[in-house]
């Protein structure tokens, strides 16, 4: 009895060694096929050359201060504690940033001593200061943040990214969410609505168990000395892998059967191809979130085996790790942003739990000659009022933030639009959320306006009937 | 369509509104015409060409904002909101005010601003009259006039005909009418028919398609012995037999709580339970077993509470039908009280309309429909009913849930199904007891930092006696239900221009879709109009509403709508494979009473259906996508069907409908922290009634192409990922139901060979073929030389599960 299907070994080229592809191959030749061949995972082409072929999106739930972080208000400093006209609340008082800022880099980027290690990375940040959104909400911003709107349910950032471009490695999904969050929307900030399944995000859990991943034998649930997390149903609680293959053998040698009967059946050949992807994703997936061949220096470059930073740190490195084995669109979620009350001691906490990681991720993507073609993006829901709320705390501010971007064809060391003197309002260079995703779209080599999938009788968008590519940011 | 991104390109509306027409104001003009239009040619024209007629002129694939600057009229009357140069004012012309960007709703060009002396160069053109010699008509009609006389000549809302079916030339093909329908096309298209379906194939596809459940290796030995002597008699025997299933109304009520968006929470940004949800699911499945007319089923959803009842029992079904109304999804954090209200009666449009009448009306929220002879007044029309309407949905008021509202309190002799048991004395005493010490410590909670702990504490208090509130006096559990009733007062709705709720504008009278209707119905000044909705969806005159359901029907067994957009027979949606076919079932069901059992018997019973799979390369050509039903291709089982039939073979399936659901159990509140585990691998009863929390589904679920239950979704998509292969390997609850097959199997028999058919026939409904017996024997064998003779037939049987055939009918 020999194999119908062999590890490694395409399908086609499997039908040809048995000899058991008469559904397939006998009408291969046949013009209606065409249509039917396309695989969803296949790397399409781009609309114009692109700048990056990965994004890396490491979003801050909750909302991040921006005056205490990447946008320097002096004028905020200076009039600490004096009322503010036009402010939400009629007591409300300025709070000037309880931290300094200094100049980093060639640029000379105003970065706070919140980010030590991350102003080293100075030129190599575009920070976009005149961010603005919708709704000073958290679900509602963390929604548009993600898909665009808030009311409708919409396909995510990285199922349109994996939608528009298709995958660089079959043997893996296409968009993984890294510790995927779970309130604000959960799942629909990572879902494909009504995009092919396919391009949902790969939801790699770190802590919290919910509905899914209902004990499937997850990789990594114990010792995460060297794992970041579980992908549902990747290992096999009871086989090992031999004894899999041989049940897989047995399987594909059924279906084999079912679609030399039936002689034409996509569904059937599809199963076929989506089990050996299935098991080859169970070697690879494993094998790229082991991060034991890793060295120490890089560990320690990534703050991993330090308290504050151990788990982004982690999850950072799986980040790069997934870039360099082809992963088209891979997110990271750092949880607690939402400071309304003691900012003074929480903030740095937060400040000090990312700033490694992302700089040694920085560092490590350069050196590794990944920056070029990977796109880092970093920002939350929406910014902070430069007022405070008690006498310790920031309240939520959607008229003007800020995000940044690295890497991916973006201008270093560059600052791109303004707040106004308090960091209260984008008032110059201002971008919106949609203007946000169709420049990273651009980046990714696709016209936002033509990245388009008909649902419900019309030609849905990312940026629905919105958007400008932010030109002054691209390198 | 979305109704939000139809706010399109407003921003030459938005800072018009109210300025009315601008009367040319006197303006100085300088020079000779000669230098003006010179003027004009060196500065004007060629920023307008190079920066502007992109989007802005008859040349654009599609115009912005109705606009077009390509001709002198066509700058002049402007776009969708006014004129754009207003001669001899700068200040009045929407152009500048665009090209200077100092509002930030109205920037042109879009990516960039032009350099300050062109700006200067426009508003002088502009200050000396705006010559311009650019002759022609503007490329844009002043608006887009929906003409509804011309609009009743589409198909779709036109009432059906009672067709006649066509002559074949097959004639001892045909079975029934449905068949000659068929071949005629087939005919016509030069395509043929292929072999009859086989009985295993036939009694699989019978058991699942109408009862979502494989037949036992008993009824199909049975069904086959009787195929044998008459085939047909066999097959009307078997269908007569499963539609008086339960099974039934659990497979087809499925199907329709796809199209209802069904499920037991809030969804959007935050996620609230809806413990009572529930009872419609239940009050569907019961319908479709006792085959409710149609028509009857659908004035219960829309307007159960105004029915006349028998007796209680039927009047609390009419109340939890209109559980239809109340199950959608909303935006609980929403502030805006009547923004939230608006949301909510859009989303009641969507889901009437697209569920009983496959329309997409909602689009006319904020502009007259772009594809569909619905004007903008038409929603509002039908705003006013649902606005005269009271949506009793529940929720509590907490953090982010802003808006709760009262529930239905069915009548007690109705004796409804009670989805918990009493509330014990002891338990009522300590949640009183942790109420009061929530409000102690919360009288402790003075100062201005600790107003957030105290916000926190006072939604504990608000869930804890929501609790209590399950319950009355006694003790016993009150009989809740979402649903609908009518308002204190009825009213039309203002029309709300751009369907923005601070621009509200005339008052539009109640009504129906103008296109759909020849006569408005007379609406009593205190009755919300629902009722007459009702009768007029579920009238045989009603053009839309038999089709839709035919169609409906048609596509889960044949597997393709004739209609392939079963949500939308609108002009943007797909016109019918088989026209006359269409009307020939719709008007039938409705001469059979509506009856949605009787037209499921004569699909099931047509030839048509009874088609094998069989491939054939001719037809193939001709029709790669077997629009024309040459052939019944395997279908994916829908998740639910799968996780049936796998509990049922593991040995493992309750078919005892449960008390409720999980959702009711946990009462009100944020369901997102609430949920762990995983209820698909752990409840046993049939799938429809696992908990459908928005946007924490059950993980098998989604795997397996469940529907957002956000969406009205008609026609589910059968995809084929790597994370179903993961599933179906890997997943213990699979393994489980593996290892009860497995002893099953291994007790049918000692014999291998036996036990390889038994497993066949419970798998795929049909013996082995001499190939397959070696293939599995030679799995044994491999298998069995490292591991026990259980554990080979557990993997043996996982992989039966796992396979491509078992996944199909």
């Amino acid at each position: 009895m020999h194999r119908y299907v062999m590890p490694g070994v395409s399908r086609r080229e499997a039908l040809k060694c048995a000899g058991a592809g008469f559904g397939y191959l006998a009408f291969a030749g046949l013009s209606t096929m065409a249509a039917e061949s396309s695989n969803p995972l296949a790397p399409k082409p781009t609309h114009f050359p692109a700048r990056a072929k990965h994004v890396i999106f490491l979003c801050m739930e909750g909302a991040p201060s921006h005056v205490d972080t990447f946008d320097y208000k002096p004028q905020l400093g200076r009039d600490n504690g004096r009322s503010m006209p036009g402010a939400r609340t009629r007591a409300a008082r300025l709070l000037g940033s309880p931290w300094g800022f200094q100049q980093h880099g060639q640029s000379g980027l105003w970065i706070s001593e919140l980010f030590p290690e991350l102003a080293a990375c100075a030129d190599d940040l575009c920070l976009l200061n005149g961010m603005h959104t919708d709704v000073p909400a958290h679900p509602q911003a963390f929604l548009q943040l993600h898909t665009g709107v808030s009311q409708f349910k919409r396909p995510s950032l990285g199922a349109w990214t994996f939608y528009g471009l298709g995958t660089e490695n079959e043997n893996l999904p296409g968009f993984i969410t890294i510790g995927p969050p779970q309130n604000n929307g959960g799942p629909a900030n990572y879902g494909s609505a009504f995009l092919p399944a396919i391009c949902q995000g790969t939801p790699i859990r770190t802590a919290f168990g919910g509905f899914a991943g209902g004990g499937g034998g997850g990789f990594g649930r114990r010792g995460r000395s060297n794992s970041s997390g579980t992908v549902s149903n990747i290992r096999n609680p009871r086989l090992d892998r031999d004894s899999q293959r041989t049940q897989l053998d047995f399987i594909q040698s059924l279906n084999q059967e079912a679609l030399r009967r039936e002689q034409h059946d996509p569904a059937v050949e599809g199963a076929i191809e989506s089990y050996e992807l299935a098991f080859r994703m169970q070697a690879e997936m494993p094998q790229v979130m082991d991060t034991s061949d890793e060295s120490a220096e890089t560990k320690a470059l990534y703050g991993i085996g330090q308290q504050a930073s151990d788990t982004f740190g982690s999850q950072c490195l799986l980040a790069r790790r997934f870039v360099e084995a082809g992963v088209r669109f891979i997110e990271l979620t750092s949880r607690q942003w939402d400071h309304h009350t003691n900012l003074r001691e929480a903030l740095p906490n937060k400040a000090a739990s990312i700033d490694k990681p992302i700089a040694g991720l920085l560092q490590d993507l350069k050196q590794r000659g990944l920056l070029d073609e990977t796109l880092v993006l970093w920002g939350g829901e929406f910014g902070r009022t430069p007022y405070a709320q008690g006498d310790d705390g920031r309240d939520h501010n959607h008229r003007g933030f800020t995000t940044w971007m690295a890497g991916g064809g973006t201008k270093g060391g560059f600052v791109h639009g303004a707040t106004d003197d308090y960091g209260y309002e984008a008032v110059a260079g201002k971008v919106h959320i949609h203007d946000w995703h169709a420049t990273i779209l651009h980046l990714l080599g696709l016209d936002h306006e033509r990245l388009t999938y008909r649902y419900a009788g019309r030609d849905m968008r990312l940026t629905d009937v919105k958007g400008n590519v932010v030109r002054e940011i691209l390198a | 369509m979305s109704r939000w991104s139809m706010r399109i390109a407003l921003y030459w509306g938005m800072s018009l509104a109210g300025l009315g027409v601008a009367a040319p104001a006197l303006f100085a003009q300088s020079g000779s015409e000669a230098e003006r239009m010179a003027f004009f040619e060196r500065h004007i024209r060629p920023v307008l060409v190079a920066e502007c007629y992109s989007c802005h002129s008859a040349q654009a694939d599609e115009i912005g904002g109705g606009l077009t600057l390509d001709t002198r009229d066509g700058i002049r009357q402007g776009g969708d909101t006014g004129p754009a140069v207003v001669p001899g004012s700068a200040s009045r012309s929407l152009l500048v005010k665009a090209i200077r960007q100092t509002d930030p709703n109205l920037q042109m060009p879009p990516d960039k601003k032009l350099p300050a002396e062109v700006i200067a160069n426009f508003e002088r053109w502009i200050a000396q009259g705006a010559d311009d010699p650019r002759d022609g008509e503007a490329a844009v009609a002043r608006k887009y006039e929906i003409d509804i006389q011309q609009g009743r000549q589409y198909w779709a809302f036109q009432v059906p005909c009672d067709t006649v079916p066509p002559p074949v030339r097959a004639t001892d093909w045909p079975r029934s009418d449905i068949d000659r329908f068929v071949l005629a096309a087939m005919e016509a298209q030069g395509a043929h028919p292929v072999a009859d379906a086989d009985p295993h194939s036939l009694v699989r596809r019978l058991y699942l398609d109408l009862i979502g459940l494989p037949p036992s290796p008993d009824d199909v030995s049975q069904f086959v012995a009787l195929h044998a002597q008459d085939a047909q008699a066999a097959v009307a025997a078997t269908v007569d037999k499963l539609l008086e299933n339960p099974g039934f109304g659990e497979r087809w009520g499925r199907h329709w709580l796809d199209v209802v968006r069904y499920a037991e929470s809030s969804g959007q940004a935050t996620n609230f339970a809806f413990p009572h949800a529930w009872r419609y699911r239940d009050w569907v499945i019961e319908s479709l077993n006792a085959d409710t007319p149609y028509d009857q089923f659908i004035r219960q959803q829309l307007a159960g509470d105004l029915l006349p009842a028998e007796d209680e029992r039927q009047r609390a079904a009419n109340m939890v039908a209109t559980g239809f109304l109340a199950i959608g999804p909303k935006s609980l954090s929403e502030r805006n009280r009547q923004q939230f209200q608006a949301d909510v009666v859009d989303e009641q449009i969507d889901a009437t309309f697209q569920a009983f009448q496959a329309l997409t009306v909602a689009c006319a929220r904020c502009h007259d429909h772009r594809f569909d002879p619905i004007p903008q007044t038409d929603y509002y029309a039908l705003a006013g009913i649902f606005r005269s309407t009271e949506t009793c949905y529940g929720t509590i008021r907490v953090v982010q849930s802003n808006h709760p509202s009262p529930l239905l309190e069915l009548p007690r002799e109705a004796d409804a199904t009670q989805p918990y048991p009493p509330l014990t004395a002891a338990r009522r005493e300590l949640i009183e007891r942790q109420i009061e010490s929530q409000q102690e410590q919360m009288a402790e909670l003075t100062s201005r930092d600790q107003l957030i702990r105290r916000i926190f504490m006072a939604s504990r208090v608000t869930q804890l006696r929501s609790q209590l509130d399950l319950y009355d006096g006694d003790g016993m559990p009150r009989p809740l239900a979402m649903g609908v009733r009518e308002s204190r007062q009825a009213a039309d709705s203002p029309l709300y221009i751009r369907g923005e709720i601070n621009q509200p504008s005339d008052r539009v009278e109640r009504g129906f879709p103008q296109v759909l209707t020849v006569r408005q119905p007379a609406i009593g000044s205190r009755s919300s109009g629902r009722r007459e909705l009702a009768d007029w969806i579920a009238s045989p005159d009603n053009p839309l509403t038999a089709r839709v359901m035919a169609n409906r029907v048609w596509l889960h067994l044949i597997g393709r709508g004739l209609v392939a957009t079963p949500d939308n027979f609108g002009a943007s949606g797909q016109p019918p494979s088989h026209p006359e076919l269409l009307d020939y079932l719709a008007v039938r069901f409705v001469q059979d009473g509506w009856s949605i059992k009787r037209l499921i018997r004569s699909i099931v019973l047509s030839r048509t259906y009874q088609l094998s799979s069989q491939f054939d390369y001719e037809n193939f050509e001709k029709d790669p996508e077997n629009v024309l039903v040459w052939r019944m291709p395997k279908r994916r089982l829908e998740a639910e069907a799968l996780r049936d039939s796998m509990l049922l073979l593991g040995g493992n399936l309750n078919l005892q409908p449960p008390a409720g659901s999980l959702v009711a159990r946990g009462g009100e509140g944020n369901v997102g922290f609430r949920i762990t585990g995983d209820p698909a691998a752990t409840e046993t009863n049939r799938s429809v009634y696992l908990p459908i929390v928005r946007d924490q589904l059950p993980e098998m679920l989604t795997v397996f192409d469940f529907p957002d239950p956000s969406l009205i979704v008609g026609e589910r998509a059968a995809t084929t990922i790597p994370a179903q292969s993961l599933y179906l390997m890997n997943n213990p609850f699979v393994q489980r139901q593996a290892d009860g097959l497995a002893s099953r199997v291994m007790q049918a028999s000692e014999d291998d060979v036996e036990r390889i058919k038994q497993a066949w026939l419970l798998g795929y409904s049909r013996p082995p073929t001499d190939s397959e017996i070696n293939l599995a024997l030679k799995f044994l064998d491999d298998y069995g030389v490292q591991h026990s003779v259980r554990a080979t037939w557990a993997a043996f049987c996982q992989a039966i599960l796992a396979s491509a055939e078992f996944a199909q009918r």
